[in-house]
Parts: structure tokens; C-alpha cells; sequence
């Protein structure tokens, strides 16, 4: 019988801290076979297998395209995070999945794409953002804004840079406390959309971050003139499968593993504990 | 898959319970709809009741401290190590040295063979429960008379009451097999009052909820009884004992003028008065809500007063039960774990009895009285503590952690490494609830048996077994091979529990005491009192007085809620998964300490929900996470007890026959965090 | 409908028969008068007369805590699984806890299948008893799964004077008759009438918890519940879980490792949507964060329209044992009302 609970073992390649409590893995599967089948689009996450300690989901942070490995990017918070964090080059590790629905990416090709990543929110929006990127011919225009709470809070800082520098894509941040050294922008990540100037009616925007963040950002794009179909965000919710059976991230008629975890703000509204 | 059919191990309802096993392993827990307390249901505890058993975190081997380091002993080393231990402190210091702590959560097996070690083996007059600490203070509860619990009272009359007095009591959290039963009354239309200054769920849907300033118990109800008897013509029969006294003492207590002090509206004391007087059957219940009160003892007599005049005056029927909170707190009192009694309640002076003892045991008993728990700490050089831990049940938690790490030797059995255990000398593993046969008692004095499911993990055995062989090596074998031997010689000897026959079984609900078999065979046997009435002390009337006013430079009044989250920490719930679900909010989101606040106070001081708040008293100062909430009263801040013992916030009063420590209200000023 | 008649006093040889290939369970007395479905040794512990059993079927589909993984830290990690591969006849079980295993199928086979559950399920024969008299607390008229069914089981009886009136519903019941065609009698016209003649009466005998859940159906699903009400139910309940644990269609479960030194097995536990930490992220973020969200979110998922399309027919089957169970006065007959009439007695 399949064994959706049976994880694959995969093995730490590389480890890179990108802030005081977050720390990129990239991982690869240990068998060849399983590799090649390990098909995976922006927006999906899997179950990682930290053994003795647990299981926790984590969005895949890297973009599929010529890669046999990938990245997760994990916070430390907890059990299995902090037993994570103490593992190096060479650790193994299971992986479930890919889990969950995907970004929507072909179907918002020729649209201006709108990233709005607050804190680790980004995440997820890295694979999504590297893949619009390649195809850059193929959408109007492409912006990023992403903002944290402290500069030191900021994750991917090499490719921040990387992308603000970058043709073709506009990349703003914002911190909510400044620091030393910061000359850029301060407020709540919502504070950089009236920089953005694109056409609404053809636009589309990825949204992810704290709870709190998605709400009134959601807010100011619907301010803007955004459709509910034109807000995408993705949710976080405890999980313990990601297959639809332990009922932990049951949201009104739907499970964020399962039907989401990428939903449209149209969507998001008809989950009625959403409006509360 | 057969049933095993044993008793909850958590709070003092005993509920009856089936565990489940497979391959040696406990996999699950059903409730018993025949048992009389369960009758079909469980809390949260008792559902997740095989995980405190079938854990990785067991105590599995016996540990001997090494150069600082617990290592793992044989029995025998371990008994050799605990023998010389304590042998040393008996040469060079005596039997007064050493302090003995037994249990309500072991069996009535366990804790009286604890009783033969301490006052025989060792001959320590200092054995006493540190969860004692809970029980109000005074006589014996075979002493007599309504209030103190020796009675007839037991849950099921919560099935006919037409009014349920719920003083000080939020069985939801502390008892939730009661509090099913008060839902039940309630439905059929029984009215419910709750005084406690919590708005707590039952509080909010009685008829009416009196939110008694915490101190000042004896004062509401004392003006109940001014109202009872002055205003409202209470029957009462004039040539009861103690009735003029009782006239006096609460003359001038009118509603109007205690309301200042009480926070009870007048209206709704006399809404409650007319109740009272127009019920039937009433049973009031109390727990750690009232019993870790300043003026616990106090308060006890006014209801028990309140009891007896009902009784003699045609008032309605009064049952007044005492919720104790442990599984057998209420069989660790039976079997003697007390400074001043022997197994039964057999006093000290009672050559007769003593000598009995004496015949059987073989051996002369210590006969002095001895030092309470919380005595012990500081006067005594080594302790000997079996499933106890005085740094989670006394007040003053950090100093009862600096008295344990002070003593000379100092020796824990228990099923986890509590806190307690972590600094012993010697740990003991013991087996839990499920690996072994003996008796619990319920608060409602419910003998019953518990069984055998599975084996003990490691070398870990019976608390008794552990007792006997420590006392062998110490010279004084103990003749103990069962649970039933000891049940048996406890039948014979203390006569509160003769009749009774081993096993009794918990399918049924046990075997409540005394019998009428035990009732024949000791005239100390419950029950026999007269009714009484006494006059409320003019002291208690006052409340805990000017240090816990309030005043401009500490607003608001900090009170420590036993009633809130009473089983956060605790060493069995803790290791289960009911610390990942139900019991972990608290600890996780109020690591520091959850300060409930009403929204009003929340305003008033500038402070949020979620957010830590600056809390300064006149004792010292501390950081808690504010939660704000409706169930706070305007003016008075709430923290679970278990958290306030560990803030150095409050003032400690201490009982002035006992010297019981309870934490008092105390005034505070709460301010953000900078 | 067909039906088929074993007599009373073949009904202990045709139990012994199912002994010697499965495991039997079925409702035995434990305790004092406790009844528990459990495995039969001899036919003689069966207790055809109970009312509802203490639990429902769940238990031998979904144990309380079972390993789903074990693994081996040992140099390489290994991993491995195992399955129940036992073979059980259920006999004489409710007709409601076998229209609960209907609602576990939809939720643990659909597009993912659970192997944990489905090893178990598959190797799994039903034999309904229909209940003739049903207990107070029952209220399955309204759950549509009892106190007769029409479908959904393998066999279904129907206790006559005679002996048992069989039904068959699966090829897996008709083949239980085949084999042991010996024992087997037709069914005569008026006992099949006698059978719908007791349904019907049996429908009249249900009390005060009948539940009406179709009224409170339409407003949960139509979101027009009056907000009071779940915060007078949270006041109601006592967060025991006892309605999750002992609901025949309730399955939500954590999930934990345990080590023994470099052995170790991850276990799945039940869980119970009505604990406070149920939903609470890692980041301290709970969704529903007071007892009310979380017995709203509860009921959605019990008895609203959209979970009854999802699953194929309303999680609840009416076995009352929520009432029964629950600590606090917050069962589903008692909500229901509530969300009918818009408040709580
Ligand atoms: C779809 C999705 C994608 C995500 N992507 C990312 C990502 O890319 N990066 C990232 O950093 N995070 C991500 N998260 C969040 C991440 O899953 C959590 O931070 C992680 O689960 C924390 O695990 P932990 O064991 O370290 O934390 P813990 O707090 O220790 O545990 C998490 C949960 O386990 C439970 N638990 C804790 N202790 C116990 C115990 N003793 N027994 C049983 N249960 C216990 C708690 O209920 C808690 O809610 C994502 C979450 C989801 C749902
Ligand atoms: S009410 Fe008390 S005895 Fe009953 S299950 Fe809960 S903790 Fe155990
Ligand atoms: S059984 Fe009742 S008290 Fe227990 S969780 Fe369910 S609704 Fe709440």
C-alpha cells in the first residue's frame, strides 16, 4: 500500500544562516528514483522529518528549475526547529511530499505580478518570484516589496540586493523599527504600495506574511482596486499530516494542506473564521 | 483488547475508568457509565489518564548521587545509600533530624506503610503531606459535626439539591465530575449561586454570582447568617448551643454595610437568603477556593454553623462537601500522614490504641507530636519524600526549593523526575498507577481498588515495596508481600475503614467509609457529632486586613486563584499530551505568569492582552503577561496560584494554630513594560 | 431487500463459525453493566440486549494512540511501517456506529488514502443490529442512521422471535450466508413485514433528545447562527474532549516520537479540536483562540451542509453519546437546539 505518512530520507547539503533565528537547508533526497519524481511547483511545502524530534511543514523556498536539491528556509520556534538548527552538512532528515496547491503561474502570464512579503513571509514567495523572473518577457512588469521588523530581520539579503539591482524588477523594503545604518524606508510593509504604480485591472498580487500583515495589506489592495481573484496569498496553520486527516488546519469547509495552502483572497473570505 | 477497570489517578472524584492494552502497553482510556462519579464521562485528565503511565520520561532505574551527578544504582545500592544516609542523621542528630513526606497520589497501602517506617523504623514523629496544605486548618475530619466532611455528603446529592451553594469553588477546572453534575442539576432546574470572586463559567450562568472579595469570606457570610437570622426569621431553635454567641458575633452585619468590604451586593446576598430559605435540599461546596483562604477555618465553621442551624431549624436540608484535590488526598489523612495522628485518626494520648499499634508493628511508635510539612523546612537536616514535592504545593515556592537543596541527605520516590526529585540524593522509581494493585480514597471517602494493567518500566516498583526495603536495610525488615496484607492490617487497625473487604472494587465505587460495620467498631468514627454553632471570630470578620488594602500607591488588589488552572505544571499532567493540547495554553503563552485583568483595570493601568505588564507590590516586583478578561473583577487582578507561588509578589499569612502558609492578597501596581 | 432467516438456536454455531477465521467483536459486558464491543472468546459473552456500547466502532479503526512509523537513528536512518492485518467481524453492532465508519471512510480513503485505517478497514466485515428500543439519549432518527438502516452495512439483523432476520448488503454479507448456507432458513413474508412493522415503531419510541438537526443544519451552514449562542455553550464546556473521543466519526489526531535509544517510533494520538492548543501555530498565533471559535469550528465540521458534501452524507450519526459524555451541558442535541432557537437553556 502507498504510505502517504512514510517519509523519504534526504540529506543536508548545505546550510546557510540568514539571520539570528533562521537558518536555509538545502536538502537532497537520497535516492535517485525518488528524486526524478520529486516534482514540485512554487507554493507547495513538504513535511520534514527531524527524527526523535518530529515533524514539521515548511514551504520549499527555492525555484525547481535546474536543481535536483532544494531549499527550506526554517525559523527557529520550537522542537523540531531547534533540533534542525543544531544539524549540519551531512545530516539526514525525512521529507513528505510536495504537499498542497500551487501559485498560479501560466494563468497570470502578460499580468503586472505584485510580491508582498512580510518577515519569513517571503519564503514562500521566493520559488514564485525566481520563476516569474526567468520568464520575465512573459508579464508586464514585476515587483517586489518586502519588509521585516528589524533590518537584521530581513531574510535572503545577498538576492534582496540582487534583486533590486536587477532589470526589469522593482524591489522596495521596509523595516518597521530602524537600525544603525539603515537608510531605507520605515513603516509597515503596506506603507511602501503607494510607491507601486501599475494597472490594477491588470495586475496580480502574491501576498504573504504574519496574520496580522495579510489582513491589512489585503485591505489596501482591495483600497487599490484589486479583485478578489487578483489577492493570492498562501496560509499557515499548525499542521501534523499535510494529507487532509488530522483536521489541525481545518478552516471552515476547507484544509489548508490539502485545498490550499495557496488561496485567493476570494477564497479566504468564504472561510468564515477569516473575517473574525 | 480487554478492559481494565481502575480510577482516574488525577483529582479527588475518582472517577472510574477502563484502560485498554495491547501487547503490554497501555492504548487508550474509557469512561464507566455504571461507576457512580464517572457515570460515562471524563475530563480531559482522566481521557489522557495511560499517557502519565506509558511515557519516555519515567524515573526507570534507581539513581544515587555521584560527585554531583544522579547515576544509576542497583536496589540494593540504593537502599545501602538511603539506609546510611539517614542512619547518620539519626546517630549524630536523632529521629527529630529527619522528615518524612507521604503522598496523595500514592495508595492508602503506600502511605501507611510510609506511617510504619517514619513513626517505627525511623521513629520521626515529622510525617505529614505537603499537599496538606490545601485541607483548612482544624480538628480531624472524624471529629464530627456537618461541616468537616465525615458525614453522609457525597456527589450524588448534588442529583436532588433544589440549590447549589458553590463557595469558592470552579469545579469546571478543579473537580469537572462535579461540575457535570451541577450542568445536570441545572438543567433540571436546581439554581446555583457561586461566591468567588472569578466570574467563572458556572459562576456566569447561576442564578446568582457573589464576587466575593478574596479575604473576605467570613464576612459575607457572616452578613448571610445576620440575614438569615435577624431579617428573614430563620426557625432557629433557641436552645441550640452556641446560637446567642453566633446572634452577637454577626449582629449589625447588615447586607448594605458589608458590601464596601465584600464586593457582594446587598441585593443579591438577600436574593440569595431567599433562596435559601426557600429550598429543600442544599448543597453547598467548597474547595481550594475557600480552603487556601486567610480565614479558611473561619469560614468553615460559619457554613458548618450555617449547616447546623438549618438542621435544627427546619431550614432545608444542608450537605456541605468539601472537594479535596487530589485522587487520595483524602486516604493520605486516613492513613495517618499527619504529625499529630496515627493511621484512622487513632490520636497520640490513646494509650489504648497506640498499643495496638504497637503489638502489631512490633516495635515502638514515636508519640510526640511532629513538625507539619511546612515545618519541616529549615529545622529538619534530611527528608525522606515519597510522591510529594513541596516546591510545587507550598507558597513560598523558592524557599521551599533553597530549603531542600540546604538539607544534609535528602531521598524522592516518584514516577517523574519532579522538581523535587532533581535535587535528591537518592531517586526512587516508583511504579504508577497502572502497574499496581492498592486503594484510593475519594472525597467522598469512596475506598477503591486500583489495578494492574502493565508492568512497571525498568526496575521501577510499588512505593510500599520501595518503604519495606529501604527499612530492611536499615535493620527493620517490614513483613509486607501484598496490597491486600497491608488493606487488610489497615481494616484491623484503624477502624474507619473496618468492614471493608479487599478488594473493593472500583466498577461499583468501591466501598465508601465508614461502613456501618466501622462505624460500630470506633466511637471516633465520623458523623456521630452534634450539630453546632459557633460565633464568628471578630479577627476573621475583618479579613486579612491592612496589608491587603489597597492604597494610591498600590491600586489593586493581586489574589492568587486556586481555582485557575490548578493542574499547570503538575508533574503527572505536564508529561502528558494534555500539555500539547488542553493544559499547554497557559504555560505557553504565560510562561511568566498570566495576570487576568478586567478591561476596565486593563484601561485604567495602560497595559494589554498578550502583552507583559510590570507588576510591583509591596514584596518585590515582576513581569506577567496580562490577559484581559471579563472573569477579572474591576479592581481585583487574578493569577493561578501555582504561578503566584513562584512570583515573590505576595504577602504570605500564616495560620495562627498551624502555622499554615497561604498566599494573601496582596496590593499591587501594574504598569507596562518600558 | 433480501433477507434470509437464522434461526435462534444457530445463531451461537454461525458465531463460532466466524471465530475460527476473524476476530469476532461484538457488545459484551464488562464491569458491572458496562458495555464495551470488544473480542468474543465464545458466543456466550455476547449481550444482544444493550442499548448503545460505552464507545463506538472507532476504536478497532483508529486505536486512542498507534505507532504509524517506526525508525532506526542508528548510523544510516531507516524507516519502516506495519499494518493491522487482522481480520474482524463486527456482529451485532449498532446501526449507528456502522454508519459512522461510513463518515471515517470518506475522510481517511478519498484521494489520499490512510493505510493505517484502510489495512483495518478492508479486513472488516459488518453485521448490523437494529435497535428496537432505543435509550434516551439517542437520537439517530435525525442522524439518518438508525434505528434501522437501509444500506451501508454487510449484513444487517433484526431480532424476531423466531431468531435473527437477516439483510444483506454487500457481496462480503452474501458471501458469510453462502458459506454457511447450512444454517440459513428463508425468511417468510410476514417476518420481513414484522421487520418494517418494528422500524416503524421503534421510530416512535425516541425522546427528549431527538435533535432536529436539519433546523440547525441550515443555519450553521447558512452562517445565520446568533453569535451568543457558542459563547453560551463555551460556557458549557469544559474542554474534555470526552465528545470528540467518544463520537463515532471524530478522527482528529496529533502525532509524536518517542525514543528508546536509537530506536524510535512516531505514534499518532487522537486529538480533540475543542483543546485550546489544537490550533495555536508554533509563532503563538491562534486562530481560534476562546472556546467559542473552537466549538463553532466543531459543529461546522459535524453538521454543516458543506461538510455533508464533502463527506457524503452529515458527520453526525445520532449515537448520543455526546450526550452521555460530555462534561459540561454543550452535546450536539443541546447545541443544535440552541442554534435553532438562538440561545442555550
Ligand atoms: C504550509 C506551511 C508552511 C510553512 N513554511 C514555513 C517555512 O518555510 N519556514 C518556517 O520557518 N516555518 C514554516 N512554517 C511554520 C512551521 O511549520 C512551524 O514553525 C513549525 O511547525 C514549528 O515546529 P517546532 O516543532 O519547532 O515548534 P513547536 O512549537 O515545538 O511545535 C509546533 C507545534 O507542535 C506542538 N507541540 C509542541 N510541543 C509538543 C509536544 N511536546 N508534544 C506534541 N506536540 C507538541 C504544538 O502544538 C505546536 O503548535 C510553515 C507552516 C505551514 C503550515
Ligand atoms: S474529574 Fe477528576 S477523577 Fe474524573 S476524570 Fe477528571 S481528573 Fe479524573
Ligand atoms: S464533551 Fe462537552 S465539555 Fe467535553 S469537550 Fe465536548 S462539549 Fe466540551
Amino acid at each position: 500500500m502507498n504510505n502517504p505518512y512514510l517519509p523519504k530520507l534526504a540529506t543536508i547539503q548545505k546550510v546557510k544562516v540568514e539571520t539570528y533565528d533562521t537558518t536555509t537547508f538545502t536538502l537532497r533526497l537520497d535516492d535517485s528514483g525518488e528524486r526524478k519524481a520529486f516534482e514540485y511547483r512554487p507554493g507547495q511545502f513538504v513535511e520534514l522529518s527531524v527524527f526523535g524530534a518530529g515533524e514539521a511543514p515548511f514551504c520549499i523556498s527555492s525555484s525547481a528549475h535546474g536543481r535536483d536539491d532544494f531549499d527550506l528556509s526554517v525559523r527557529k520556534v520550537g522542537r523540531v526547529t531547534g533540533v534542525l538548527h543544531e544539524m549540519g552538512e551531512g545530516g539526514q532528515v525525512g521529507i513528505r511530499g510536495p504537499l498542497g496547491n500551487c501559485f498560479p503561474f501560466e494563468e497570470v502570464k502578460g499580468k503586472h505580478i505584485l510580491f508582498v512579503g512580510g518577515g519569513i513571509g517571503l519564503f514562500p514567495l521566493r520559488p514564485q518570484i525566481q520563476d516569474v523572473y526567468r520568464e520575465r518577457a512573459q508579464f508586464a512588469s514585476v515587483t517586489v516589496l518586502y519588509g521585516a521588523r528589524t533590518p537584521e530581520d530581513l531574510v535572503y539579503q545577498d538576492e534582496l540586493e540582487q534583486w533590486q539591482q536587477q532589470e526589469g524588477m522593482t524591489c522596495l523594503l521596509t523595516v518597521d523599527t530602524a537600525a544603525d545604518g539603515w537608510s531605507g524606508n520605515v513603516g509597515v510593509v503596506g506603507s511602501l504600495l503607494p510607491k507601486v504604480s501599475i494597472d490594477v485591472s491588470n495586475a496580480v498580487a502574491f501576498v504573504c506574511g504574519p496574520p496580522i500583515m495579510i489582513r491589512f495589506v489585503v485591505q489596501d489592495l482591495s483600497g487599490m482596486g484589486f479583485g478578489d481573484d487578483a489577492i493570492i496569498t498562501t496560509l499557515e496553520r499548525h499542521m501534523r499530516c499535510g494529507i487532509g486527516k488530522c483536521n489541525h488546519c481545518m478552516i471552515g469547509d476547507k484544509w489548508v494542506c490539502k485545498d490550499g495552502p495557496v488561496f485567493s483572497y476570494r477564497e479566504m473570505r468564504a472561510m468564515a473564521e477569516f473575517e473574525e | 483488547m480487554p478492559e481494565i477497570a481502575t480510577v482516574c489517578p488525577y483529582c479527588g472524584c475518582g472517577c472510574g475508568l477502563y484502560l485498554h492494552v495491547r501487547d503490554g502497553r497501555l492504548i487508550g482510556v474509557s469512561p464507566s457509565r455504571s461507576h457512580p462519579v464517572s457515570q460515562g464521562r471524563l475530563c480531559v485528565k482522566g481521557w489522557h489518564a495511560h499517557e502519565v503511565v506509558d511515557n519516555p520520561n519515567r524515573l526507570t532505574h534507581p539513581l544515587v548521587r555521584r560527585e554531583g551527578n544522579l547515576v544509576v544504582a542497583s536496589w540494593e545500592e540504593a537502599a545501602e545509600v538511603v539506609a546510611n544516609g539517614l542512619s547518620k542523621v539519626l546517630e549524630s542528630e536523632g529521629p527529630q533530624a529527619i522528615g518524612v513526606l507521604g503522598s496523595a497520589r500514592c495508595t492508602n497501602e503506600d502511605n501507611y506503610v510510609l506511617v510504619r517506617f517514619a513513626r517505627g523504623t525511623l521513629r520521626t514523629p515529622n510525617i505529614d503531606c505537603s499537599a496538606r496544605v490545601q485541607c483548612v486548618p482544624g480538628p480531624a475530619p472524624t471529629s464530627g459535626g456537618p461541616s468537616l466532611g465525615a458525614g453522609a455528603e457525597e456527589i450524588a446529592d448534588l442529583d436532588s439539591a433544589d440549590l447549589i451553594l458553590l463557595v469558592g469553588s470552579d469545579p469546571t477546572e478543579e473537580h469537572p465530575a462535579v461540575a457535570a453534575r451541577v450542568y445536570r442539576a441545572r438543567q433540571r432546574g436546581a439554581r446555583v449561586v457561586a461566591a468567588a470572586a472569578r466570574a467563572h463559567p458556572l459562576a456566569r450562568l447561576a442564578d446568582v454570582h457573589l464576587p466575593v472579595r478574596p479575604g473576605s469570606e467570613v464576612r459575607w457570610l457572616g452578613s448571610l447568617l445576620h440575614l438569615l437570622l435577624a431579617e428573614q426569621g430563620f426557625a432557629a431553635d433557641a436552645d441550640m448551643p452556641g446560637l446567642s454567641e453566633l446572634r452577637a458575633s454577626v449582629a449589625g452585619l447588615r447586607p448594605e454595610d458589608t458590601e464596601a468590604a465584600t464586593n457582594v451586593p446587598a441585593e443579591a446576598l438577600r436574593e440569595v437568603a431567599r433562596l435559601y430559605l426557600s429550598s429543600k435540599q442544599v448543597v453547598i461546596l467548597y474547595s481550594t477556593g475557600l480552603a487556601l483562604s486567610t480565614v479558611a477555618g473561619p469560614a468553615l465553621q460559619a457554613l458548618g454553623s450555617l449547616a447546623a442551624l438549618s438542621s435544627r431549624g427546619g431550614g432545608p436540608e444542608v450537605s456541605v462537601l468539601g472537594l479535596l484535590s487530589r485522587n487520595n488526598l483524602q486516604g493520605c489523612r486516613d492513613m495517618g500522614v499527619a504529625p499529630d495522628s496515627l493511621p484512622g485518626y487513632v490520636p497520640l494520648n490513646d494509650d489504648a490504641a497506640v498499643a495496638r499499634f504497637e503489638q502489631a508493628w512490633k516495635c515502638e511508635v514515636a508519640r510526640e507530636k511532629g513538625l507539619r510539612a511546612w515545618e519541616m523546612l529549615g529545622r529538619v537536616r534530611a527528608m525522606y519524600v515519597v510522591g510529594d514535592d513541596v516546591t510545587r504545593s507550598l507558597p513560598d515556592a523558592d524557599a521551599a526549593r533553597r530549603a531542600l537543596e540546604a538539607l544534609d541527605f535528602l531521598v524522592v520516590q516518584d514516577i517523574f523526575m519532579s522538581p523535587a526529585a532533581s535535587m535528591a540524593d537518592v531517586v526512587l522509581p516508583a511504579a504508577a498507577f497502572a502497574e499496581r494493585e492498592g486503594t484510593w480514597t475519594n472525597l467522598e471517602r469512596r475506598v477503591q481498588g486500583i489495578r494492574k494493567a502493565v508492568a512497571p518500566p525498568g526496575e521501577a516498583r510499588e512505593d510500599w515495596r520501595i518503604v519495606a526495603d529501604v527499612s530492611r536495610a536499615m535493620g527493620k525488615p517490614l513483613p509486607y508481600e501484598s496490597a491486600k496484607q497491608i488493606f487488610e492490617e489497615i481494616a484491623d487497625l484503624a477502624s474507619i475503614y473496618a468492614g471493608i473487604a479487599y478488594p473493593p472494587a472500583a466498577v461499583n465505587g468501591g466501598i465508601r467509609w465508614p461502613t456501618p460495620e466501622g462505624r460500630k467498631a470506633g466511637e471516633t468514627v465520623a458523623g456521630s457529632g452534634e450539630a453546632e454553632v459557633t460565633a464568628l471570630s471578630a479577627e476573621a470578620l475583618k479579613g486579612p486586613g491592612a496589608r491587603a488594602e489597597t492604597n494610591e500607591e498600590y491600586p489593586l488588589l493581586l489574589a492568587a486563584d486556586p481555582t485557575l488552572r490548578p493542574w499547570d505544571g503538575e508533574v503527572t499532567v505536564c508529561h502528558t499530551l494534555t500539555s500539547a493540547g488542553e493544559f499547554a495554553v497557559v504555560a505557553r503563552d504565560y510562561p511568566d505568569g498570566m495576570l487576568c485583568l478586567n478591561p476596565e483595570d486593563a484601561k485604567r493601568f495602560g497595559v494589554r492582552g498578550g502583552r507583559p505588564a510590570r507588576v510591583v507590590s509591596p514584596k518585590g516586583e515582576s513581569q506577567m503577561q496580562v490577559r484581559v478578561t471579563e472573569e477579572a473583577p474591576e479592581g481585583i487582578a487574578l493569577v493561578p496560584y501555582n504561578q503566584a507561588m513562584h512570583s515573590g509578589l505576595m504577602e504570605i499569612s500564616t495560620d495562627p494554630e498551624t502555622g499554615r502558609p497561604v498566599l494573601a492578597p496582596t496590593p499591587i501596581l501594574v504598569g507596562p513594560v518600558q | 431487500m433480501t433477507a434470509r432467516m437464522l434461526p435462534g438456536n444457530k445463531i451461537d454455531e454461525f458465531a463460532v463459525r466466524l471465530m475460527r477465521s476473524a476476530e469476532v467483536v461484538a457488545p459484551r459486558r464488562v464491569g458491572e453493566e458496562d458495555v464495551f464491543y470488544g473480542a468474543i472468546a465464545s458466543p456466550d459473552e455476547i449481550a444482544w440486549d444493550y442499548g448503545t456500547a460505552v464507545e463506538p466502532l472507532k476504536r478497532f479503526l483508529l486505536p486512542q494512540r498507534e505507532p504509524i512509523l517506526r525508525f532506526s537513528t542508528n548510523g544510516r536512518i531507516r524507516v519502516g511501517a506495519e499494518y493491522d492485518e487482522q481480520q474482524r467481524v463486527f456482529l451485532g453492532v449498532r446501526c449507528c456506529d456502522v454508519t459512522g465508519v461510513a463518515v471515517l471512510d470518506a475522510m481517511y480513503g478519498g484521494d489520499t488514502v490512510d493505510p493505517y485505517y484502510m489495512s483495518r478497514r478492508e479486513r472488516s466485515t459488518f453485521i448490523a443490529l437494529t435497535c428496537q428500543q432505543p435509550e434516551p439519549h439517542c437520537f439517530c432518527v435525525c442522524g439518518d442512521a438508525g434505528p434501522f438502516l437501509e444500506g451501508g452495512y454487510d449484513q444487517q439483523w433484526t431480532a424476531l422471535p423466531e431468531g435473527m432476520l437477516v439483510e444483506i448488503g454487500s457481496a462480503a454479507g452474501e458471501a458469510l450466508v453462502r458459506d454457511n448456507e447450512d444454517l440459513f432458513a428463508e425468511a417468510e413474508v410476514d417476518q420481513v413485514a414484522a421487520r418494517y412493522r418494528l422500524a416503524r415503531e421503534a421510530e416512535q419510541k425516541f425522546g427528549e433528545f431527538k435533535s432536529y438537526i436539519a433546523g440547525a443544519m441550515r443555519k450553521l451552514s447558512m452562517n445565520e447562527v446568533a453569535p451568543a449562542v457558542w459563547e453560551q455553550a463555551a460556557d458549557r464546556c469544559m474542554e474534555c474532549g470526552g465528545c470528540t473521543y467518544l463520537c463515532p466519526t471524530c478522527s482528529c489526531f496529533t502525532v509524536t516520537d518517542r525514543m528508546a535509544g536509537q530506536d524510535g517510533v512516531r505514534e499518532r494520538h487522537w486529538d480533540a479540536c475543542l483543546y485550546s492548543c489544537y490550533a495555536r501555530e508554533a509563532s503563538g498565533h491562534n486562530p481560534r483562540p476562546e472556546r467559542e471559535d473552537r466549538l463553532r469550528a466543531r459543529f461546522f465540521h459535524k453538521i454543516s451542509h458543506q461538510w455533508a458534501v464533502r463527506n457524503g452524507r452529515q458527520a453526525c450519526v445520532g449515537c448520543g453519546r455526546c450526550v452521555l459524555g460530555c462534561m459540561g451541558w454543550a452535546h450536539t442535541p443541546a447545541v443544535s437546539e440552541g442554534i435553532r432557537r438562538g440561545v442555550m437553556t
